[in-house]
């Protein structure tokens, strides 16, 4: 058996992606930066993990299903309580942010060419004899229930099916109690609720059973 | 932490350690902090030839036990998890997962999992199947990579486990990028065990390239885990390209 052999590690340049794009990553500390040395590697902790390191230059990402449905849930909630007057606010808002991230990533952009020579974008096409620096965002992704306009939405833009259908298995199983037939006598039975309650956990604890032959 | 092995010679995706036919792998494997073991390592191939039996997911859930060829004729990325948490008896779980380009040394990405502070209950309310999936969003200039070493720590409980083997299948929307097997061999009981996987990316097309960047998280993968050729574990996890634009 080949022994490990570490990879050395060299200098690297790392640029810190804008607040828009790391809503998943909080920074453990602030570090000191000098225009003359690499950007500090971006540290920051996801529910349960703790990124030691993450090279901008490739990877400005990374969250997990957790951090997903916990984002769908707050966002759930908070486009619910904003209400249908919001939508001229939320387009200003949109445009102003999308600015901001436009002017972070190109800088971002900027600054990567002049660090790194081995730094290889993709190359976009030239449109009318111009070249685009940036890729143009994505407008035909499945959207779940937010409200686009919001930043950080990158990471958060869609949440995959096989969350989706946990969400839906879950909710599912809460028809088991027949919430919607429980008279008000019996809701204050706590020793009915805790039944009920127990049955719910276990009926959770079958959502993956598969059907016996 | 969700890993699974890819060994791509087309796909660009290193979220997990793989290996490839004509990459390396070294590993480690501690079953206390004097006691070391090699781990034999196959190589991994490509599941994409022809005579692998077609299967589907709808087939697969209703099986009691599912095995490595049946995951191989999976097409497409499945909708459902095959296999609930719990029946990962065997208590594997990653502990550290790091990716590195070859060609430079650079460390591309690293991340660990501290040890388990939750009490019992706590987690009662979130989804079981949120732990198993990872969402990565990578810039353009990763899909340029042609070559990346993957390296994975995981511990395991306290019951050997013979015939460790990993499945990763990737796929851009529906279409099978590649499939990637790969064997750990024999973990030694309450071990904790480091292996690293070098694979090479191949030359993309650039309508390929394009089309993955436009189109964030259709690239997805299933990562099947199997002990004695039964699923244990699947992961799942998908990917931008677009830096976050």
């Amino acid at each position: 058996m080949e022994t490990d052999i570490s990879g050395v590690s060299r200098a690297r340049v790392s640029v810190l992606p804008s607040a828009e794009i790391t809503t998943t990553l909080r920074p453990e500390t602030e570090r000191p930066r000098c225009a003359s040395t690499p950007c500090s590697p971006i540290r920051g902790t996801v529910t349960g993990y703790q990124i030691l390191h993450m090279d901008s230059n490739y990877l400005v990402g990374f969250t997990t299903g957790e951090e997903l449905l916990k984002t769908a849930h707050k966002w759930s909630d908070g486009t619910a309580e904003k209400g249908s007057g919001t939508e001229a606010v939320s387009s200003s808002t949109q445009s102003t942010i999308s600015k901001s991230v436009d002017l972070g990533i190109h800088r971002s952009s900027r600054i990567l060419k002049a660090k790194s020579r081995s730094y290889q974008p993709y190359d976009v096409p030239s449109a009318n004899g111009r070249r685009r620096r940036r890729m143009p965002s994505c407008c035909d992704t499945i959207h779940r229930s937010f409200a686009p306009s919001e930043p950080g939405r990158a990471l958060h833009a869609s949440l995959p099916l096989c969350l989706l259908k946990g969400k839906r298995a879950q909710s599912k199983s809460l028809d088991y109690l027949n919430l919607d037939k429980i008279s008000i006598k019996q809701s204050s039975d706590t020793e009915v609720l805790q039944y009920q309650l127990q049955h719910l956990n276990l009926r959770g604890e079958r959502v993956f059973t598969r059907k016996k032959t | 932490m969700s890993y699974s092995c890819t060994s791509s010679q087309e796909t660009p995706s290193a979220a997990n350690p793989a290996k490839d036919a004509h990459g390396t792998e070294s590993s480690t494997s501690d079953g206390n902090p004097t006691q070391r073991a090699d781990m034999k390592v196959k190589k991994g191939c490509s599941s994409t030839e022809v005579g692998v039996p077609v299967t589907t997911e709808e087939d697969l859930l209703s099986s009691t036990v599912i095995t490595p060829e049946d995951v191989l004729g999976l097409q497409k990325i499945t909708e459902n998890y095959l296999c609930s948490p719990d029946e990962n008896v065997f208590n594997i779980d990653f502990t550290r997962f790091r990716i590195r380009d070859m060609e430079t040394g650079t460390v591309l990405f690293e991340i660990t999992k501290p040890p388990s502070t939750d009490k019992a209950g706590e987690r009662r309310d979130i989804d079981p199947n949120a732990g198993r999936f990872v969402r990565y969003q990578f810039t353009p200039a990763f899909l340029r990579l042609r070559q990346v070493g993957a390296t994975v720590e995981f511990t395991v409980g306290d019951m050997p486990i013979e015939n460790f083997r990993m499945i990763e299948r990737h796929y851009f929307r529906e279409r099978l990028l590649k499939s990637f097997d790969f064997e750990f061999g024999f973990c030694m009981p309450s071990s904790k065990n480091t292996c690293e996987h070098i694979y090479e990316f191949p030359p993309l097309s650039e309508d390929i390239i394009r089309e993955m960047v436009l189109h964030p998280y259709e690239t997805q993968s299933d990562s099947f885990y199997f002990v004695d050729n039964k699923l244990v574990m699947h992961n799942k996890a998908d990917y931008s390209y677009n830096g976050g634009t």
